[in-house]
């Protein structure tokens, strides 16, 4: 089996977007990709009906979905007790790609950003990549949501980034790897090293 | 297989049932996908033509409504995002340069700038120049006079007296 093919058939594939152009072309896109299983949603309302009464496997979402937008739409199902899709794999999609923005759809627990305009290449490695690279789940008091500690080495098989395109990004660091005294001690050996030679 | 860390955080393995059914073999390979995608898009470009012109004129007719309603500023803005949107994927650059100058222009609006009659009526018909032949082909490079000077009026609408001050 090629490790950088995705099999779409047969799963439930929910498009959540107020531009029914947009909302067509990533229709045509997901066709192409072989997926047979797709709803159209414009509004947050649409996304709830939806939820309701069928199982989706994965959901992309724009970040400006009215009234609430995207992320609101994220923390909700992350966070509600009891709720199947918790776990569901989010693609944001979005025309927005400020850090800010980025770390805003992070923090409300997306699996992964993509930038609109999207093309078929960079939706397809997307996917790919969250079919291929699971990821642990973190529940806490104040998140639940894919584990925001992750680096992308590349997509598989893919394209890499394109310039306007930011995947969720590594949590911050909460405090240096080293302890000072050991940099210390580490630059104090590399600069006896530099005086002997 | 759940750990729990000293902070109380609960982390545990998920394998989706997206993850287990995308794995599967059998799917479309990736470039023969990516190929299949591209032509349901060139399926779609002849209906972007009538999308363009209906979703020009709602957006025209919200923007015109903001001068005397301010409520209609949220429809507006959404409606010129959704060009813009639109425009990068089917390949009409200069309406996503005009319908993001718009934008801008929008933005400010909410912001407490002022409502110039004129310069959102130059940007809505350069809209609509550029949703017809010649110009729905051409690059903003191709068109610097026009570009350019929408620019400099979007600047100027933003760095007015009567927006700088507030």
């Amino acid at each position: 089996m090629n490790n950088h093919t995705i099999n779409l058939g047969g799963l439930a594939i929910l498009i959540a977007d107020s531009n029914s152009y947009l909302r067509r072309i990533t229709h045509g896109m997901l066709r192409g990709f072989g997926a047979n299983k797709l709803f159209e949603v414009e509004h947050y309302l649409g996304v709830v009906q939806v939820l309701t009464g069928q199982k989706i496997d994965v959901m992309l979402c724009d970040t400006r979905l009215p009234p609430e937008g995207g992320l609101s739409l994220t923390r909700t199902i992350r966070r509600t007790l009891g709720n199947e899709n918790r776990t569901m794999p989010i693609l944001m999609m979005t025309t927005d790609s400020r850090e800010a923005t980025i770390k805003m759809a992070r923090d409300a627990g997306v699996n992964m950003v993509i930038a609109k305009p999207m093309s078929p290449k960079a939706l397809y490695d997307r996917l790919a990549w969250i079919a291929f690279t699971p990821r642990n789940f973190v529940d806490t008091e104040t998140y639940f949501g894919p584990d925001r500690r992750f680096k992308i080495e590349g997509y598989p098989g893919g394209v890499g980034r394109r310039r306007g395109d930011q995947a969720v990004q590594v949590a911050e660091e909460v405090g240096p790897a080293l302890a000072q005294d050991d940099i210390d001690s580490l630059f104090g050996a590399a600069r006896s090293g530099q005086g002997q030679s | 297989m759940t750990k729990k860390t000293a902070a109380a955080a609960r982390i545990f393995f998920v394998d989706t049932r997206f993850q287990r059914m995308a794995r599967r073999p059998g799917g479309v390979p990736r470039e023969k996908a990516i190929a299949r995608a591209q032509v349901y898009i060139e399926e779609l470009k002849p209906e972007f033509a009538d999308w363009l012109n209906k979703k020009l004129q709602e957006m025209a007719a919200a923007v015109r409504r903001i001068e005397g309603d301010a409520s209609q500023l949220d429809e507006a803005y959404e409606s010129c995002c959704q060009l813009r949107d639109a425009g990068a994927a089917m390949g009409f650059e200069l309406t996503t340069v005009i319908s993001n100058n718009l934008c801008e222009l929008l933005e400010a609006i909410k912001a407490g700038s002022p409502y110039h009659k004129e310069t959102m009526e130059c940007h809505i018909d350069a809209l609509h120049l550029t949703s017809k032949a010649p110009y729905c082909n051409l690059r903003a490079d191709q068109v610097p006079e026009m570009t350019r000077g929408l620019r400099r009026v979007v600047e100027r609408a933003n760095t007015s007296p009567s927006t700088s001050s507030k």
